[in-house]
């Protein structure tokens, strides 16, 4: 298939994912216009026969982390460390179990960049966790470690937890 | 529980090859706490797929699609739209164009006398009169059959700007809202040129459908828009 139909064939996939990342509808369109951008620019660079999914994927979610962290050098908002992951993570727990039944988007912006991104890849685009870890360039063990724990802060707020 | 909870999610997220799932399927079966965890990674799995899976199911914005469509020089849609757009523009438009603007010229030139339908504002092509009268106020869902300019359809172009396509005896075409004023972006000679008068309409129809990000104004949103003074 041709890049340009496979990459459109993409898009409602891509957009849901962004969608996970950015949450709001618009940022996240912004952010899939960027990683079409980027895509278009350095096509050179996908190798022909290697699954354009996941360089899409990959292309998108590095766009969005360094918006993030852009975004942070401004001061918009606190910078994507691990210390500040566990924090991040850890405060959660202090919220009241189900406090956010039903509320998605409110307990996805309870995780930090790096459990949401895993959370979408796994649990949402339903990615096997080698294919995810490929995606963002991690070890198996470090997908398996974020799901857990973004899972489990969504289970508390959504109210799923035993 | 002899199962920890990563076994579990890796059950639920079918990591697990065959052998694996099955003793753990055995153990659901003798112990209802791993059975409440299964149920519970599941309920949570299906809970993000109900609120993201729509997303997919929406219509990619035009302006990505777009994107990836002007990037690809010999792709057979784009050079479709570009015969169709063409075509649209062909001998007859230019035609009416240039009678448009000879008597665009003329009205301007007397600028005392507003009641023709089109002139010349700083080089560009808007409606003036009657017909600037029309598309600033008439609604489509309720004209009179004998208007003089008959509306179309209203709706916005890719760049947020309201537009309507209208029809009337001198001049056809669709005018975009723009600092104030209508721009025309398309005209064909009016009902007064009836041998033309099929071919006309549905061209503008294309031009519409081509121009259009989304779907045509219902008649609430072009109600709210001309209330709105039709500014973006």
């Amino acid at each position: 298939m041709r890049f340009e139909d496979e990459l459109v064939g993409l898009l409602p996939r891509l957009r849901r994912f962004a969608r996970g990342l950015a949450r709001d509808a618009s940022d996240a369109d912004d952010l899939c216009q960027a990683a079409i951008e980027r895509a278009l620019k350095s096509r050179d660079q996908w190798s022909h026969g290697t699954r354009l999914d996941s360089w899409m994927y990959r292309i998108t979610r590095n766009l969005w982390i360094d918006e993030r962290r852009a975004a942070a050098r401004r001061g918009v908002q606190k910078p994507i460390d691990e210390a500040v992951l566990q924090v991040a993570g850890d405060g959660a727990a202090h919220v009241e179990a189900g406090a956010l039944r039903g509320d998605v988007d409110g307990a996805m912006a309870h995780l930090p960049d790096e459990q949401r991104e895993v959370v979408m890849l796994v649990l949402v685009e339903g990615y096997a966790y080698r294919e995810a870890a490929e995606i963002l360039e991690v070890p198996i063990g470090t997908v398996t470690s974020r799901l857990a724990r973004g899972r489990e802060t969504l289970m508390h707020l959504l109210g799923e937890a035993a | 529980m002899t199962i920890d909870r990563a076994t579990i999610a890796a059950y639920v997220d079918g990591e697990l090859d065959d052998i694996a799932a099955r003793r753990i399927e055995r153990a659901a079966e003798a112990d209802p706490e791993i059975a409440d965890a299964i149920a519970r990674h599941r309920a949570l799995t299906a809970t993000l797929a109900a609120h993201y899976g729509p997303v997919a199911e929406e219509a990619v914005p035009n302006r990505l699609l777009d994107l990836v469509a002007g990037a690809d020089r010999v792709d057979t849609s784009l050079a479709a739209r570009r015969e169709a757009k063409r075509a649209r523009f062909g001998a007859m438009q230019w035609g009416a164009i240039a009678a448009s603007l000879a008597l665009g010229l003329t009205i301007g030139l007397r600028p005392w006398l507003p009641t023709e339908p089109v002139a010349v504002q700083g080089g560009a092509l808007v409606a003036a009169g009657p017909l600037s009268e029309a598309l600033d106020t008439q609604l489509a869902s309720n004209q009179p059959a004998d208007a003089p300019v008959r509306i179309g359809l209203s709706f916005r172009d890719r760049t947020g700007r309201y537009c309507r396509s209208f029809e009337s005896a001198a001049v056809d075409g669709i005018g975009c809202r723009a600092d104030g004023r209508w721009r025309l972006e398309r005209t064909t000679p009016g009902a007064a040129a009836t041998d033309y008068r099929q071919a006309a309409s549905g061209s503008l129809a294309a031009a519409a459908a081509d121009m259009m990000a989304g779907d045509a104004l219902d008649a609430g949103a072009e109600r709210a828009a001309r209330d709105g003074g039709w500014r973006r």
